[in-house]
């Protein structure tokens, strides 16, 4: 009697443990990592997102991990997938666009609404977006934190060396005589820095509507060489060795060095990514007036119009993730971009908010209007070209390679050296590595 | 024969963590590093085998010579010059002064800081733009000072900073070292007539080659692999790879360009050359070190 008893109590025990177990394992939230490298002010916003997201379903969590700069993502997320520990989602800057299409390591952003039998439309994002992370019509990354380059500018230093500040300089041949004045006058030491002085080089390529490499500027076939030097960067760096010997531009470092300058009031041009727009306003506060304008053309007339770069990053996801896995990335990409969440992004960044939806939604809320600074780039990249391989974006392998010696060359030129023989080197050293890229391929 | 009458495994099973930890940690990865320093790897990881190309690329290309050279110089002047400065301070706060204790840690406490934040506040106080010693530098000689792009201002910059950061523990073995020179070898010096000057090099100096030989290979420790964490957080290699000395091209060449064969080969000539470097210096240190009393 006893024994029964007890017998059926351990039953009635052990179905509750497995009902129990059940519920457990039907309710075991699904974590996805998510790596980035949104490092100062642009942390806390990307830790506020997806905090919000992961409130929603207690089901569903993101885990964010910063794990340093763009260049360090890109190659752990490398070495994490051949060591099978890679993360879900991974923040990849625009420099790893074709090293993330050839890796075979990915889910192309298109596919995944596919894989979970949904459907996504991907003409939500604005365009020239889509456009530079697309490939044959399709979109390969999912649009997150995009920005382009632009002028940020004192105002207060036009008017003390008598300018006007509503006329901001739009040629290079103007910045030069811009900057002259400002130096002589003595407001300031130097009058330009630039922030990524390599991204810059190449804004000004398509800003002309000029490719950076053969094979329809990467974008046809992987390109084995590069298009410069040609006349026209000759032209331009003819006027930015111009510009370093008489003062009025100063090399600002590789990347967000030349900001505190500008801040400081040190120098009165700043060209840097849209990205930096919240920083800068919030260090500078009411100390002088900020204003921003488009990146500035050469002068001489026989060179067409092309547009800005998209530059900041995207989202890939691991071709390796479960289908639950993929539900909660598919998820949390959706919730990005909802208009509340791209608003908030956008008005704390200084990025694109990335959805049209998101775009009207703050101009009905008078946003730009209230804050004209958000507006720059958005009108420079939206009024230019898109349909051209060279305002597209270029695409290449061994891109960050290219960079830094493109960076090379524009050290040197800062430095007294003559620009078309820097440049020619640096050429030089480039196509061998596209030819050590392609090889991979053969 | 048997070494260890009577215990046949419990030698061999003490020895073991750290022949496992020895092997794990550095004979595999070693060995991973020549089985790569003989391919290319892809973007995505692929292995493609190549021979020597890496290696006889690397010695062909001007890059990677001018690396070499800058390291020479670089760790030749963070010995020769941070070891006779920290000497010199040594000779002086060990002097009977007032306040010699003082001196001792004011010199010294400066290798409490880390390398990084040294690097961090060498490069805002020499910022072309906002740094106060370019500033200084500027309005007193007209010489705008620009470590971003001038290659030779970045490596005195980075050189000085070095020296500076390693002077605190040079000073520190200096100044034991001196203290424990016996006095009446000195005295017996002066009394058959010598000056301070000739004590210096015949009493003093050899008397301190045991320290001086252990500090000089402790600043090419430095100079080859610990000045990693000043370049990153001062000019990153630049400008025009005037201090990317050869650890940074490792591990530029690895991390950031994806070349991980061309690296490797790197890092295997590498640690021959501080094979033979250390094997010299101990060779010579201990043939020419006076340790007897």
């Amino acid at each position: 009697m006893f024994q029964k008893r007890s017998k059926s109590i351990l039953m009635a025990a052990l179905v509750l443990v497995l009902a129990l177990g059940g519920i457990a394992t039907a309710q075991a939230p699904v974590t996805v990592e998510f790596w980035h490298s949104m490092t100062g002010s642009r942390l806390e916003v990307l830790n506020k997102v997806v905090a919000d997201f992961n409130a929603l379903d207690p089901t569903m969590q993101i885990e964010p991990i910063l794990v340093g700069t763009y260049e360090e993502c890109l190659t752990r997320f490398r070495a994490a997938y051949q060591a099978r520990q890679e993360p879900g989602i991974v923040q990849i800057y625009e420099v790893g666009t074709q090293t993330m299409h050839d890796s075979g390591m990915i889910i192309p952003a298109y596919q995944i609404p596919e894989r979970l039998g949904e459907t996504w439309d991907f003409g939500q994002y604005i365009r020239p977006i889509v456009q530079y992370y697309s490939k044959d019509g399709n979109l390969w990354s999912w649009p997150f934190a995009s920005s382009t380059a632009m002028i940020y500018y004192n105002a207060d230093h036009l008017r003390a060396a008598g300018l006007d500040p509503n006329k901001p300089p739009t040629t290079w041949e103007e910045m030069y005589e811009y900057g002259k004045k400002l130096v002589e006058a003595g407001v300031v030491k130097h009058a330009l820095s630039y922030g990524w002085p390599d991204w810059m080089f190449e804004n000004a390529l398509s800003l002309h509507d000029l490719e950076y490499a053969n094979m329809g500027n990467g974008r046809l076939g992987r390109p084995t060489e590069v298009s410069w030097p040609n006349e026209f960067t000759d032209e331009l760096l003819d006027i930015w060795a111009k510009m370093a010997k008489d003062n009025v531009w100063i090399y600002g470092g590789a990347e967000y060095n030349a900001n505190a300058a500008f801040q400081s009031g040190e120098i009165t041009f700043l060209m840097q990514s849209t990205s930096s727009l919240d920083g800068i306003l919030k260090t500078v506060g009411d100390s002088f007036e900020v204003r921003t304008t488009f990146l500035p053309r050469l002068a001489n007339p026989k060179y067409a119009r092309g547009n800005s770069l998209i530059g900041g990053n995207s989202l890939y996801v691991s071709n390796r993730v479960s289908d639950a896995e993929l539900k909660v990335i598919f998820e949390f990409f959706k919730y990005l971009s909802r208009t509340d969440v791209s608003v908030y992004w956008h008005k704390n960044t200084g990025y694109f908010p990335a959805t049209n939806a998101a775009v009207k939604a703050l101009m009905d809320e008078g946003w730009f209007t209230q804050s004209p600074n958000h507006l720059t780039a958005f009108l420079q990249i939206l009024s230019g070209k898109t349909d051209t391989d060279a305002s597209a974006g270029m695409r290449m392998g061994p891109f960050a390679q290219s960079r830094e010696w493109v960076r090379t060359a524009l050290e040197k030129i800062a430095n007294g050296e003559d620009p078309k023989a820097a440049l020619k080197y640096s050429a030089e050293q480039v196509n061998a590595l596209l030819a050590e890229y392609n090889e991979f391929f053969e | 024969m048997n070494r260890f009458p009577n215990h046949r495994i419990l030698p061999y099973a003490l020895v073991m963590p750290s022949i496992a930890v020895i092997a794990i940690f550095l004979i595999i990865p070693f060995g991973q590093a020549v089985y790569l320093s003989f391919h290319r790897v892809s973007p995505f990881g692929a292995l493609r085998n190549v021979g020597w190309r890496n290696y006889v690329e690397m010695f062909a290309s001007a890059e990677y010579l001018f690396s070499f050279r800058n390291t020479m110089i670089f760790s030749a002047l963070v010995i020769g010059v941070g070891l006779t400065i920290a000497l010199c301070i040594a000779l002086l706060t060990t002097q009977k002064i007032r306040g010699a204790a003082f001196y001792q840690i004011a010199f010294i406490w400066t290798y409490a800081m880390s390398p990084i934040i040294a690097g961090v506040m060498w490069s805002l106080i020499f910022d072309p733009a906002i740094g106060i010693m370019a500033r200084l530098i500027g309005s007193a000689t007209g010489y705008s000072i620009n470590y971003f792009t001038d290659p030779v201002a970045a490596f005195l910059l980075v050189t000085a900073a070095s020296v500076w950061i390693m002077l605190g523990y040079n000073i520190c073995f200096f100044v034991a070292g001196l203290q424990n020179v016996p006095h009446e070898l000195k005295e017996a010096a002066w009394i058959d007539g010598a000056t301070t000057w000739q004590t210096f090099w015949v009493v003093t100096f050899p008397m301190l080659s045991p320290t001086t030989a252990f500090l000089v290979f402790v600043n090419t420790v430095y100079a080859f692999f610990q000045s990693f964490g000043m370049i990153d957080v001062v000019t990153q290699g630049g400008p025009n790879r005037s201090t990317e000395f050869l650890i940074y091209k490792i591990y530029r060449d690895g991390f950031g360009r994806m070349q991980e064969g061309q690296a490797a080969a790197q890092s295997v000539f590498l640690f021959v050359l501080i094979a033979i470097v250390g094997a010299v210096q101990i060779y010579t240190s201990t043939k020419k070190s006076v340790y007897d009393r």
